[in-house]
């Protein structure tokens, strides 16, 4: 018990700023959130429209197995693409950094093919793959790769030529100046794709649950949408942002962790 | 355009179309020679006949998607750039918006579409409100990131030569912002064509989305593939539009 006392009496001393940073933003949430209740509660806003933020907290833990099944599977889906996109974004980047002939025949269509709107494949990938998890996380996957393969030749090409003939006179080999200088020199701009990949991934993975499935978020927006009920379609947006930012600010945090020279563009 | 080309920039087109070649001829010998079926992959040129053969519907689901991609996108970039630089003006507002916004902006834009399919219905609204927001996020964030890269002591400068608030914004703050806001714009063209395409998947009247849906209930997959190059080709002009407009006006960078 005495142990106990003395921690907690020992917690405030150095770390109320820290408690106040980590608490600010929940306490803003719940301020938000305590507006928005009383501005549909006092102008008697239609639950159609707006339906009070309790409501849809209540939906949730109503039924909370259908969305964390949901939510789990559309995390596998987001997740296994968005990390099979990255090491092949990578990978392509290499091999384009590599051999120039390749890089000049297939990047331009890589960039043309970026501006196909990939969606439109769902109903491919889904008919070529079956209606598994599998496809869906393919759809994740190539809406993801592209992004990072572009960013990664970006941050290759700002290396200095300088740096590699000087290795190279120390007799490095071709692998370790990858690792060495190319890698490294990439990861600002990496980080960048990276970022905007996951959020990407998720799209990928909801949309392709609509050609067809029978748990995640996707299938969920859709019921709600078909049932007409809002605070269904509102309680799976919370759910959906709050992975979206999840991932966002996962991603973010491995980019202090990794990039920790900061982020100069 | 009357821009010398170097070789090098000649030799890098003529291989880029080499490419485009090269990959349309190993998908033709494959689908060809492996005698894939139509739902596994068409023939490029079994698509191309298809294209040709249902030339006006395709056109049509083309030019109704394309003009809900374009009023989406007209207006999404309008409330971006006027929101952005509102928050520039009010100094106060921006500790509690740009958070949000940056949170916001990391939801998938898709989870909003069934509830703005049921407030504004199957038809076009409901596909220029999902554009407009998807664009809207995008041109606000890249304009404010825009608007913050003016150098502190080029403001002070021509504060000092007593320019108003208003004057620095213009003369001063857009300038800088433009190349930023313009990159953003390049991005937006194909994620405003994406937005348009998924919101017709899910409910519309018409429209290259409604196309792709029915044909694959149909099980007619030269059709699918049809209407993605169709799409396709909606985005690159869109883009390739903006790219000629960047390079042309925004020469300074």
């Amino acid at each position: 018990m005495s142990g106990i006392k003395a921690s907690a009496a020992s917690l405030p001393v150095f770390s109320t700023g820290r408690v106040y940073a980590a608490i600010k933003p929940i306490l803003w949430l719940t301020l938000g959130l305590a507006v928005i209740e009383a501005t549909v509660v006092l102008f008697e806003i239609r639950p159609y429209y707006l339906p009070r933020p309790s409501a849809i907290a209540a939906n949730i833990v109503a039924t909370p197995g259908a969305y964390i099944s949901g939510l789990w599977r559309t995390v596998l889906e987001t997740a296994l693409g968005f990390v099979a996109g990255s090491v092949f974004g990578v990978a392509i980047a290499i091999v384009f950094h590599r051999w120039t002939l390749l890089r000049e025949l297939f990047f331009p269509l890589f960039v043309v093919s970026q501006t196909i709107p990939v969606i439109a494949f769902g109903a491919v990938v889904v008919l070529w793959f079956g209606n598994t998890l599998f496809a869906k996380a393919v759809i994740s996957f190539y809406i993801s790769f592209l992004p990072v393969t572009v960013n990664t030749l970006l941050g290759f090409n700002s290396v200095d030529p300088r740096q590699v003939q000087l290795m190279r006179s120390f007799g490095a080999k071709d692998g370790q100046i990858l690792r060495r200088i190319y890698l490294p020199a990439a990861l600002p701009q990496l980080f960048v794709a990276l970022k905007l990949a996951s959020s990407l991934a998720l799209v990928g993975a909801i949309v392709g649950e609509w050609f067809g499935d029978t748990t995640g978020l996707g299938v969920l927006l859709l019921q709600a949408m078909y049932n007409e009920n809002v605070v269904g379609i509102w309680a799976t947006i919370v759910v959906s942002a709050c992975l979206g930012m999840g991932l966002y600010s996962l991603v973010a945090l491995a980019e202090r962790r990794i990039v920790f020279w900061g982020n100069e563009q | 355009m009357m821009v010398s080309m170097n070789s090098e920039t000649s030799r890098q087109i003529a291989r880029g179309i080499a490419g485009a070649l090269l990959l349309a001829a190993i998908w033709e010998l494959s689908a060809r020679g492996l005698k894939l079926p139509a739902y596994v992959l068409p023939s490029v040129s079994s698509i191309l006949s298809g294209m040709v053969s249902d030339a006006g519907n395709l056109f049509a689901a083309a030019q109704f998607t394309a003009a809900e991609a374009l009023a989406g996108y007209a207006v999404g970039c309008l409330i971006g750039m006027a929101a952005a630089v509102l928050i520039t003006m009010i100094p106060a507002a921006r500790a509690v918006v740009l958070p949000l916004a940056t949170a916001i902006n990391s939801v998938p834009v898709v989870a909003y579409s069934p509830l703005v399919l049921l407030w504004f219905g199957m038809g076009m609204a409901s596909k220029i409100v999902m554009v407009a927001i998807a664009v809207s996020f995008t041109i606000f964030l890249s304009t404010i990131a825009g608007l913050d890269r003016v150098d502190r002591r080029s403001v002070d400068l021509i504060r000092s030569f007593g320019a108003s608030r208003l004057a620095v914004l213009w003369r001063l703050r857009l300038p800088t912002a433009l190349p930023l806001i313009i990159a953003g714009m390049r991005v937006s063209t194909v994620r405003s064509v994406l937005v348009a395409i998924v919101t017709e998947m899910l409910g519309a009247y018409g429209g290259l989305g409604w196309v792709i849906y029915q044909a694959v209930l149909q099980i007619d997959f030269v059709k699918v593939w049809a209407a993605i190059i169709v799409a396709s080709a909606i985005s690159l002009a869109f883009f390739g539009a903006i790219s000629f407009i960047e390079r042309r006006y925004v020469f300074w960078k």
